[in-house]
């Protein structure tokens, strides 16, 4: 028994930040000069009241109108978000009543971000390989806009709105036909705070965040909004990816050298570009596609793989890499090899 | 301990247009142009994943040279 990566749609909302849109805010940052760092030109911005749910439906409701697979096919969904509608109830129960799943389907949440989509497809691929699904519906979806502090360029520059809708299933019947091989894994929750959304958890529920500022006046954070230490994540993610790789090709007993395509999380160009140095990867085997998604967090993998199947950079017998790594922190390495 | 020409090969791949100039032991990396924040980081976090030594921001800012930076590095490695 194997499972396989059959078919992906994603989902980006209509509505753009863009570079100029930026600059216009905060004149200190050119709009080329952005571009050059980031590799980012523009960013989907979910609507006012569109919210994660609603963008995983439209990822799904497109695999469903342009595959061969149906809700009623769909016996397992796996909703991967840190945007839940609800502290309760588990926003995948909502999703499989509006999506028309079956009744008899299991339906979770998980909550992680940047490593999510690798994490999906191995908790997929022990569902199936249990023989507890045949087709799985795996979703990822995140406004991370709505996170970002009206004053916090930094973020606002990196991250984009988005979902995507996968179907990993125990046959090879789709467009990609891409068998999920091993994984590695990696966690360090020392450091849960350099990436965090403090208040409005149950910890400090109630708790209203004041804006800290710099000497300059400059906007540094405010705990009711998204806070990252770029530097720490920088320095997490090129300390420990190239090791997870190494890693992950030992448990899947192959060499990097028989890697056709490397898919890493789209954090930024200029991060993905110093991680891929380090990890000795050549450029034309790094696919890059963030220029109007921004980083998406959980969404930027299925997006990337999907863009690089209709680009035809995807071949049978071909072996791609993906990793996540980011908020947590938390990254995972997997290996997928097409049929 | 790398040889000081194979450590500034490695400080220069740190630059996003690392192939368009050359550098020497006695160049002021800062006054490269597309040195920014983010190089910065770069090079910190290479120097502690390829020499495991962890300099400081403050540190940092007083060495200009890369080969102040080599120098550095050298002495916290107790060479």
């Amino acid at each position: 028994m194997d499972a396989y990566v059959n078919f992906i749609e994603y989902f980006l909302p209509p509505t753009r930040l863009t570079n100029e849109m930026i600059n216009h805010e905060h004149p200190e940052w050119s709009a080329d000069k952005i571009s050059s760092k980031t590799g980012i030109y523009s960013r989907p911005i979910s609507g006012k009241n569109e919210f994660a749910s609603d963008m995983g439906i439209k990822a799904a409701e497109k695999l469903f109108d342009r595959s061969i697979i149906k809700p009623d096919n769909i016996d397992f969904l796996l909703y991967c978000t840190q945007s839940p509608d609800f502290f309760l109830p588990t926003t995948a129960c909502i999703l499989q009543n509006r999506l028309n799943l079956p009744n008899y389907s299991g339906a979770l949440d998980y909550n992680l971000g940047c490593s999510g989509y690798v994490y999906g497809l191995s908790l997929a691929k022990g569902l199936i390989m249990g023989q507890q699904s045949d087709n799985m519906l795996l979703i990822t979806s995140e406004t991370y806009s709505k996170f970002i502090h009206p004053s916090d360029k930094g973020n606002k520059t990196l991250f984009g709105d988005g979902s995507a809708a996968t179907v990993v299933s125990s046959k090879p019947i789709g467009d990609l036909k891409a068998k999920i091989r091993d994984f590695a894994f990696y966690t360090d929750g020392g450091g849960f705070d350099r990436l965090i959304v403090k208040n409005g958890g149950i910890k400090y529920r109630y708790d209203q965040g004041k804006d800290e500022v710099d000497e300059n006046g400059s906007f540094l954070k405010n705990d009711s909004y998204l806070f990252m230490d770029g530097k720490a994540i920088f320095e997490f993610s090129n300390m420990i990816v190239p090791s997870l790789l190494d890693r992950a090709l030992m448990k899947n007993n192959i060499k990097k050298s028989e890697i056709d395509l490397f898919i890493f999380h789209q954090a930024n160009f200029f991060m993905m570009n110093t991680i891929r140095k380090r990890c000795e990867i050549p450029e034309e085997k790094f696919f890059i596609f963030i220029k109007n998604c921004g980083n998406t967090v959980s969404s930027t993998i299925p997006i990337a793989l999907k863009e690089a199947f209709n680009q035809g950079r995807i071949m049978p017998g071909m072996k791609i890499v993906l990793a996540g790594f980011g908020v947590g922190l938390s990254a995972a390495v997997g290996v997928l090899e097409i049929c | 301990m790398d040889s000081i020409n194979k450590f500034i090969e490695k400080f220069r791949g740190q630059y996003i247009d690392s192939d368009t100039f050359k550098m020497q032991p006695g160049s002021e990396f800062r006054q490269i142009d597309s040195w920014d924040s983010l190089t910065g980081m770069a090079v910190l976090v290479m120097i502690k994943s390829e020499y495991g030594v962890d300099i400081s921001v403050e540190k940092f800012r007083d060495l200009k040279t890369v080969k102040d930076v080599y120098d550095y590095v050298k002495s916290e490695k107790g060479i």
